[in-house]
């Protein structure tokens, strides 16, 4: 079974004078971590955004484990699924503790169960000492580990996170990486988007490249640097097939 | 229910965060009220407690003037000025005083207008005397001067309403002070002629029917007489529940911004009970709000020297009133938290919309004083809707049945905010 499978989506925004996506197709069995790489403006968020139901393709479809994503199974794919989105999706004036306890309530969890759930996860990514301190004064990791834990409490098959690691230090980023291999290890599958392809090439078993709204490449990061004798990393790939042009 | 009641904590944590919306919320509604009622303490009494000063030239020093400077005096609404420095005030100085607007009123009793009252009231008594057989004793002025008049003298921007109050004021004073001295007249004569009279006869009543004053209200009688109390708590404290606008508004479109409500949208479950949340959440903010300012109306105010709230006989009338407003203000926050993109737009519409609706609504001074078209208007705004509500239960010890087409407009706007609100929210997402 598919994780993901994505069929010739195509968006183009409200006022917006090109398309975003036009016609992009993937699919990635389940279990595995991957990457969503692009430069700017390529449409990573978008897919993501369509993937979680929060913005509707204007055509194409989206398989989730199998559960086509339309606004009747919108619901159940929610809850199978487990979004990171870019920007920090918290309270900034709750703590840490009250964001996730708010959250955690929201998904249907409550009480001393909910709190140990909470409590482990503010530890695993190294929070514990900040659990009640308000998310606007945390430093800009410590913000994207609490973004990731709100979306986890729920134990998500599928986790998709839109660059988690932008903006983070060495040792955050680590932890961070640490911990996505790790929730792979236990089983479920990981999408990840990110402009660090270094970062990329370490983890992800399986990666997709997109420009323009569309599929460029997709395929195993040690294949595709061997398949390219002149390249020597996953970055000259990726500028073999995206150019040097700067996008606007 | 875990949904809802975490959303009210969730959101009860926000406030307490929010120092300036705290303040928005209880402070400054507090001090509104409480400087409001001050400052319009003054005009409110106007109609009711001022004192006017009469100044009045005593020419006559007999009963008539005594009788109208007690008289005006007894009313409590007049403040009678007979003296300039110590000196009887004569007509020459009132004149002037009057011509340079520094009184509005005068009042001279010409020279022997007593006596003249006490001729006329002789002539009539000798009169009937005579027809019963009895010999004519009292004393008669040889001939009546018909030109005597007690004179008015009034500022010519004296209102019309005054200056005829006073006119009947005098015509009263004057029609007593000649019944009294006929009457007594009637009595001397008779003592004279029999002398055991004078133990057993019944003082003579003037007044055998006399004039009394009843309000009355569509509930029951009513006993509370419009304030600046009475007004201006009930009439700020809506304003300041509106102002909730403000925070909700800026709660949602922060929400927005800062990506939570992202959050809120990847968690399955019906983001309506979220929203069912809210609005409970700030209802009960405005319910509290709304109490805090009638606690201020009871406690607050007497410590001023102001009168005290009076709060009617229904309760509970009193209290869906404060929920339906909460309810209305709420769904207004939840409008145009949903139609506004950023925080600055929201606070200047808000704000300026209920300034707007307010003052066309009757908060700043009640309707029923404007003219007629703008009371039209004025009727379509919520706000007085609420304050015409809780008027029905304050001053006219109003119950449900009476507040009902109020409350049914307040819950109907309501309803039909947070719908466009719902519509516009869902439109967003597609
Ligand atoms: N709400 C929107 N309305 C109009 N256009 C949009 C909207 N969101 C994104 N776009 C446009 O769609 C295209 C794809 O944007 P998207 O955010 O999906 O790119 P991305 O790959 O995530 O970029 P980045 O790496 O910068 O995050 C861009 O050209 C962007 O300008
Ligand atoms: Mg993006």
């Amino acid at each position: 079974m598919n994780s993901i499978e994505v069929k010739d989506l195509h968006k183009t925004y409200a006022g917006a004078l090109v398309p975003s996506l036009q016609g992009l197709s993937f699919a990635f069995p389940e279990g595995s971590i991957v990457g969503l790489l692009g430069p700017n403006g390529a449409g990573k968020t978008t897919t993501i955004s369509i993937l979680c139901g929060l913005v509707k393709a204007d055509s194409g479809t989206v398989k989730i484990f199998d559960l086509p994503q339309d606004a009747a199974r919108r619901e159940a794919v929610k809850r199978i699924i487990g979004i990171v989105p870019q920007q920090i999706a918290l309270f900034p004036q709750l703590t840490a503790m009250e964001n996730l306890t708010y959250f955690g309530n929201l998904y249907g969890f409550k009480g001393a169960s909910l709190k140990q759930k909470i409590t482990n996860y503010l530890e695993a990514f190294g929070l514990e000492k900040a659990a009640h301190k308000e998310v606007r004064k945390f430093s800009g990791g410590m913000k994207r580990r609490t973004n990731i834990i709100a979306a986890i409490l729920h134990d998500p098959q599928l986790l998709v996170l839109d660059e988690p690691t932008a903006g983070v230090d060495v040792q955050s980023r680590s932890m961070i990486l640490q911990f996505l291999r790790e929730y792979n290890r236990q089983g479920k599958s990981v999408l990840y988007t990110s402009h660090l392809l270094e970062e990329a090439q370490q983890i992800c078993e399986d990666i997709v490249i997109i420009d323009e709204g569309k599929l460029i490449i997709q395929g195993r990061p040690e294949d595709m640097i061997r398949q390219h004798a002149d390249c020597r990393n996953l970055e000259e790939v990726f500028l073999l097939y995206t150019g040097h042009a700067v996008r606007d | 229910m875990l949904r809802l009641i975490a959303t009210i904590r969730k959101e009860w944590l926000l406030l307490l965060r929010d120092k300036a919306g705290l303040a928005l919320l209880f402070v400054m509604p507090v001090v509104l009220i409480t400087v409001m009622a001050v400052i319009q303490d003054a005009p409110f009494k106007d109609y009711q407690e001022i004192k006017f000063d009469i100044l009045t030239v005593d020419n006559d020093h007999g009963r008539l003037g005594r009788h109208i400077r007690e008289g005006l005096g007894g009313t409590g609404q007049f403040n009678v000025i007979d003296t300039l420095q110590g000196a009887p005030l004569t007509e020459a100085q009132a004149q002037e005083l009057i011509a340079d607007g520094t009184y509005k009123i005068c009042i001279t009793i010409p020279k022997g207008a007593t006596g003249e009252i006490v001729s006329n009231a002789n002539k009539i008594v000798n009169d009937i005397s005579k027809r019963m057989g009895i010999p004519a004793q009292l004393p008669v002025k040889a001939i009546a001067s018909d030109s005597l008049a007690v004179q008015l003298y009034f500022d010519p921007a004296a209102k019309k309403a005054f200056k005829s109050a006073i006119r009947q004021a005098l015509d009263n004073f004057l029609t007593q002070v000649q019944t009294d001295l006929l009457l007594e007249r009637i009595q001397m004569q008779l003592r004279s002629r029999d002398s055991s009279v004078h133990d057993t006869f019944p003082t003579i009543r003037l007044k055998a029917v006399g004039l009394q004053e009843t309000m009355i209200g569509k509930g029951k009688q009513i006993d509370v007489i419009s304030n600046s109390v009475q007004h201006n708590v009930p009439a700020w404290s809506i304003f300041a529940m509106f102002f909730i606008v403000i925070p909700i508004a800026g709660n949602m479109i922060r929400e927005r911004e800062d990506g939570s409500l992202v959050r809120l949208k990847l968690i399955p479950g019906n983001y309506l009970s979220i929203l069912a949340g809210k609005l409970l959440f700030f209802v009960g903010i405005c319910v509290v709000q709304f109490y805090l300012m009638i606690l201020v109306g009871l406690f607050g105010m007497p410590l001023l020297g102001l009168p005290k709230l009076q709060l009617g006989v229904d309760h509970l009338a009193g209290f869906i009133t404060a929920v339906s407003i909460g309810i209305t203000a709420t769904a207004y926050g939840i409008l145009i938290g949903t139609l506004f993109k950023t925080p600055n737009q929201a606070l200047n519409f808000g704000a300026i919309s209920i300034v707007i609706l307010s003052a066309i609504g009757g908060i700043w001074i009640p309707l029923e004083v404007m003219p007629e078209k703008i009371q039209l208007i004025g009727r379509c705004s919520p706000l007085s809707w609420g304050l015409d509500a809780i008027n029905d239960v304050y001053l006219r010890n109003g119950n449900i049945r009476l507040i009902l087409p109020d409350i049914i407009r307040l819950l109907a706007c309501g309803l039909l905010m947070l719908g466009i609100a719902a519509r516009v929210e869902q439109r967003r997402i597609s």
